[in-house]
């Protein structure tokens, strides 16, 4: 049986091609086809779009200047999973018995993409989760791999910002109440206790919340000096605005999740002085930054956020993986391992650890809203020092 | 906690209920006339949000300007579904509608999403923000206007109803279609007058919460749909002036179940005072019993008609082909189909409670969270081994589903489906909040997987045979039970409960035998699913299964064991065969599935 989703890739990869006209011949083999298993439609559909522009950002680069993985295009067959696992491990299936499929990229949630991992491992197809920063993702086998920023570099990393630099002591933490949220919360309390802070009240929310006033009366009443949001940025928007209405004037700081556009397009003036976290940004002299944002920037005419800047990453990896050890299923299990020293936006040379196979050490920069845009901090805490 | 901090948890529960308010009105005026619980009026909500955001961002208009328009553009989707959509399934029965509504939500908002991406946007409020001080917080100039919104249509709806003719048409056909129609009501124009009045106004709250929160997404919808049907309930199903109580009551719930128990209690708080409210008072608090419209009896709600039969040889056939399925050698042909008959397996069970018996559940993902959750944690804490533990699951869903669902089993028609959501969630969120037993969010990894007689069952194939088996059972027994005497039982508690009780049988004895085989089956499929997965956590088994349960359990005919499977095959299959679709592939479904209903209102197969 002709499976008609196969259509689209090749025909993306013919349109690959012609574009790359201008650059080189024609391409002279079939091209190298990597499976995304992610949402593109459903509730989580937002993130799935932000993994494409990454995504075909990337694919630009490989293709174009790049030259393709030694001399073969490359192209991505982006199944729709909706982020629901029952989806997830059908598409698992079809990946591991599509030879084509080289290596597998998602998915979204950790119910979605580890419910997979049991297919992606016995079919010896690598499953490369970077969104997935559940602390047993990578338990899964040795073919699951990951350079999502792990929740035991990020939340303590926050921590130290808000605390330490900042110099909040009796922060109060409030964050999405599933598996990346209550994990972060876990070690962000551990962290504030470590440094001497003491953490006045932690609240869950479910991430389809919107309302928040009550939550905030009670958060409030445990006299909290700031607060520190797990969350992602429309959540964090939403949370942000209702502190302003709800009569607290704390400093607020938010996690990396947030850095995006959309973060100060919903927050509109309320989110101005929030602080927060990023891997990167626009003005960070490193040449990979400044290629990304600026690429990013003409292409779709708004600023990159984080899922962009994994998505894109994760390409690059992949193209630099395989054009060194190769483009079978095991050249690229057995390379993600050897690989060293890849440019990265995220972690400014990418190297994984063997034995928990995820990356460690990502740039960390501190940024702050202000006059509707971050920028990096200036140094001042925002509790003066008595 | 102080004085003050009360006056706070008070003002920010009327807060939130004011924005509930908005949402159920609109519900509870379909609901008294139509009798239907209108699943789409979220998604009417959603686009009135974005009509209300291409006026002020794309168009630059006033205000003044954007009301009327998104009134207007809301009223007139109201009318189209209800001519096109709703009007044709007029005599089918009250349960084609129902899957309709579903069907026009997943199709509007896959076309929100389609043209309007599904990256959340801001919506600027006009308004100057004037701020009032209320003891520690404040409100705003929204606040107000969204109060003044909600009691403004109050009033006008109350006086539209009880002053003009066309008020007294709809109340005429609120109480009995056929008498008003033999009045010389065109009972048509009722509905569809209903219909724009109702949209007009979910479309314009949808505007009006997307500028109070600057945020919506495609993806609001559900969520409000859910947030207004409860409110509603509350309040009396069908009396609108109710549903604004309801809600300013459902804020006032869910504002005091924060202060008491933090955040993460919030819905759990509030969904244990939905059945609580449902038990004592299950026509709604502000509904004396009089007064509410007659809610037919369930043989009226599931439809009557005659089963397709299918011969023996025929469906024997099936089954044989169906062992040669992993023949095909793709294994995600034969991973497609083992989903298939883990959600036949599900849609059994639901056919059963629903179809058989009467009582339309829509938390029967609950049953599958604690099969799963059961099987899951016996094999790991106890060392059982996974077939042991499957069936183990099973029994323990079967109990503790049927305890769950008791107090159920007095109410009728859609106080039934209301309360079985409610219970789904709350299976849900405790399992979210009962760290010590479940890891909460985190959820369980590192699952056994299926295996038999010790051996570990890794292939495709082999775990499709496993269920494959498992469902043949099952079935059999199904339909072996359904030819005896304990399923003629069930079928006159449905089609006359109270001539039932006449005739002697005691209801809730033999609806609890019916949810204990239900929860049973469940139970398996959420047991051998936690097992193929290896992780589950709170949203694997979330409300949007329940809903495709219900929505397999209808396609297929209520009550019909094949059509059951039937249903299962065709609704996990298509979204797969339209994979070439990409982003196009739910919409794609959305239409098919509403084809479906428009040619088979009594489901494919028929009702047994």
């Amino acid at each position: 049986m002709r499976d008609p989703s196969t259509l689209l890739p090749t025909r993306r990869a013919l349109l690959a091609g012609v574009a790359a006209l201008a650059v080189r011949p024609a391409w002279a083999a079939d091209p190298v086809i990597l499976g995304v298993s992610g949402p593109l439609t459903g509730p989580a559909a937002q993130y799935g779009a932000q993994w494409k522009k990454g995504f075909d950002l990337a694919l630009d680069e490989v293709n174009g200047s790049g030259g393709g993985i030694k001399g073969r295009p490359l192209a991505l067959q982006f199944e729709d999973s909706q982020n629901d696992p029952r989806q997830s491990v059908a598409i698992a299936q079809k990946f591991v018995g599509d030879a084509k499929i080289v290596a597998e990229l998602g998915d979204f949630s950790s119910p979605a993409s580890m419910a997979a991992s049991p297919i992606y491992q016995r079919g010896k197809l690598v499953q490369f989760g970077f969104t997935n920063s559940h602390p047993d993702f990578t338990k899964g086998g040795d073919y699951m791999w990951s350079n999502s920023l792990s929740q035991s570099e990020q939340s303590p990393q926050l921590v130290t910002y808000a605390v330490r630099d900042l110099g909040l002591k009796r922060p109060a933490i409030l964050h999405l109440n599933t598996d990346w949220g209550r994990t972060s919360k876990d070690l962000a309390v551990a962290t504030a206790k470590a440094l001497g802070a003491e953490v006045v009240a932690t609240e869950g929310y479910m991430p389809e919340e919107r309302d928040f006033r009550s939550t905030l009366v009670r958060v409030r009443d445990a006299k909290p000096d700031g607060l520190i949001l797990i969350s992602y940025y429309s959540d964090g928007a939403l949370i942000t605005r209702q502190t302003r209405v709800a009569g607290l004037t704390q400093p607020v700081v938010a996690i990396g999740s947030v850095y995006s556009p959309k973060f100060i397009e919903l927050g509109g003036d309320a989110v101005e002085g929030v602080y927060t976290q990023s891997n990167f940004f626009p003005e960070e002299p490193r040449a990979e930054v400044q290629d990304f944002v600026k690429r990013f920037r003409a292409r779709y005419n708004e600023e990159p956020d984080a899922f962009n800047a994994y998505a894109y990453d994760t390409i690059l990896l992949l193209a630099a993986v395989m054009r060194q050890y190769g483009t079978s299923r095991l050249e690229i299990h057995d390379g993600l391992a050897k690989i060293k020293g890849v440019p990265s936006v995220i972690f400014g040379r990418v190297a994984f650890d063997v034995a928990t196979r995820r990356v460690a050490g990502a740039n960390t920069a501190n940024m702050q809203v202000k006059g509707g845009k971050f920028i990096a901090w200036d140094g001042k805490p925002a509790i003066p020092r008595s | 906690m102080n004085w003050g901090t009360w006056l706070d948890y008070t003002v920010n529960g009327l807060v939130i209920g004011n924005i509930y308010a908005l949402l159920a009105v609109g519900l509870a005026l379909i609901f008294g006339v139509a009798n239907l619980i209108n699943f789409a009026h979220g998604s009417i909500y959603t686009v009135g949000a974005y009509v209300g955001w291409v006026c002020i961002t794309h168009l630059h208009l006033p205000l003044l300007l954007t009301v009327p328009l998104v009134l207007l553009a809301s009223a007139v989707l109201g009318v189209a579904i209800e001519r096109l959509a709703l009007r044709p399934l007029h005599n089918a029965s009250r349960i084609a509608p129902l899957l309709a509504t579903i069907g026009i939500s997943l199709v509007l908002d896959q076309v929100t999403q389609l043209v309007f991406t599904p990256n959340p946007r801001a919506l600027p409020s006009p308004l100057p923000d004037w701020r009032f001080q209320i003891g520690g917080g404040s409100i705003g100039t929204l606040d107000v206007l969204i109060l003044a919104v909600g009691l403004g249509t109050a009033g006008v709806l109350y006086a539209f109803l009880r002053f003009t003719k066309l008020g007294w048409a709809v109340r005429a056909t609120a109480q009995d279609m056929d008498a008003a129609k033999q009045m010389g009501v065109d009972t048509n124009r009722v509905n569809m007058s209903v219909f724009a009045i109702a949209s007009a106004l979910g479309g314009l709250s949808g505007m009006l919460v997307g500028m109070y929160y600057n945020n919506i997404d495609p993806g609001m919808s559900f969520d409000a749909t859910l947030k207004g049907v409860v409110a509603q309930i509350i309040g009396g199903m069908g009396n609108v002036p109710g549903a604004i109580a309801g809600s300013l009551l459902l804020g006032l719930i869910e504002s005091y179940g924060i202060a008491l128990f933090g955040t993460s209690y919030r819905n759990l708080f509030a969904f244990v005072l939905l059945i609580l409210i449902l038990i004592v008072r299950p026509n709604g608090l502000f509904s004396s019993a009089k007064e509410t419209p007659p809610e037919p009896m369930t043989g009226s709600f599931v439809a009557r008609g005659k089963p397709l039969a299918i011969p023996r040889p025929v469906l024997v056939a099936v089954a044989v082909l169906a062992v040669f399925v992993p023949f095909v050698d793709s294994d995600y042909v034969v991973q497609t189909a083992t989903n298939a008959l883990l959600y036949g397996l599900l849609a059994l069970s639901l056919t059963l409670v629903a179809g058989t018996v009467g009582m339309v559940s829509l938390g029967h993902a609950g049953l599958l969270a604690i099969g799963a959750y059961a099987s899951s944690l016996m094999a790991i804490e106890l060392g059982l081994p996974v077939t042991l533990s499957i069936a183990l699951a099973g029994v323990v869903t079967a109990v503790i589903g049927t305890l769950l669902v008791f107090p159920a089993f007095r109410m009728r028609g859609h106080y039934v489906s209301i309360a079985t959501l409610a219970i789904g969630q709350i299976v849900a969120l405790v399992i979210l909040n009962w760290n010590s037993l479940t890891r909460g969010p985190i959820g369980i990894s590192g699952i056994p997987p299926l295996s038999f007689a010790g051996i570990p069952l890794y292939d495709a194939p082999q775990a499709y045979w496993f269920v494959l088996v498992v469902v043949v059972a099952l079935a059999l027994l199904q339909a072996r039970v359904l030819s005896s005497h304990l399923g003629r039982t069930w079928r006159a508690l449905r089609d006359d409960d109270v001539a039932a009780r006449a005739h002697g049988i005691a209801t809730d004895r033999y609806k609890a035998m019916a949810f204990a085989f239900g929860g049973f089956g469940a139970g398996v499929g959420g047991a051998v699913t936690a097992h193929l997965y290896s992780y589950i956590n709170h949203e694997t088994f979330n409300a949007q299964i329940s809903v495709l349960a219900l929505t397999i359990a209808i396609l297929g005919g209520l009550g019909n064991i094949t059509g059951a499977l039937l249903g299962s095959v065709l609704l996990v299959g298509l979204p797969e065969v339209f994979r070439g679709l990409a982003e196009y592939r739910m919409l794609i479904y959305g239409v098919v599935l509403l084809l479906l209903i428009r040619v088979r209102p009594q489901g494919l197969l028929g009702t047994a």
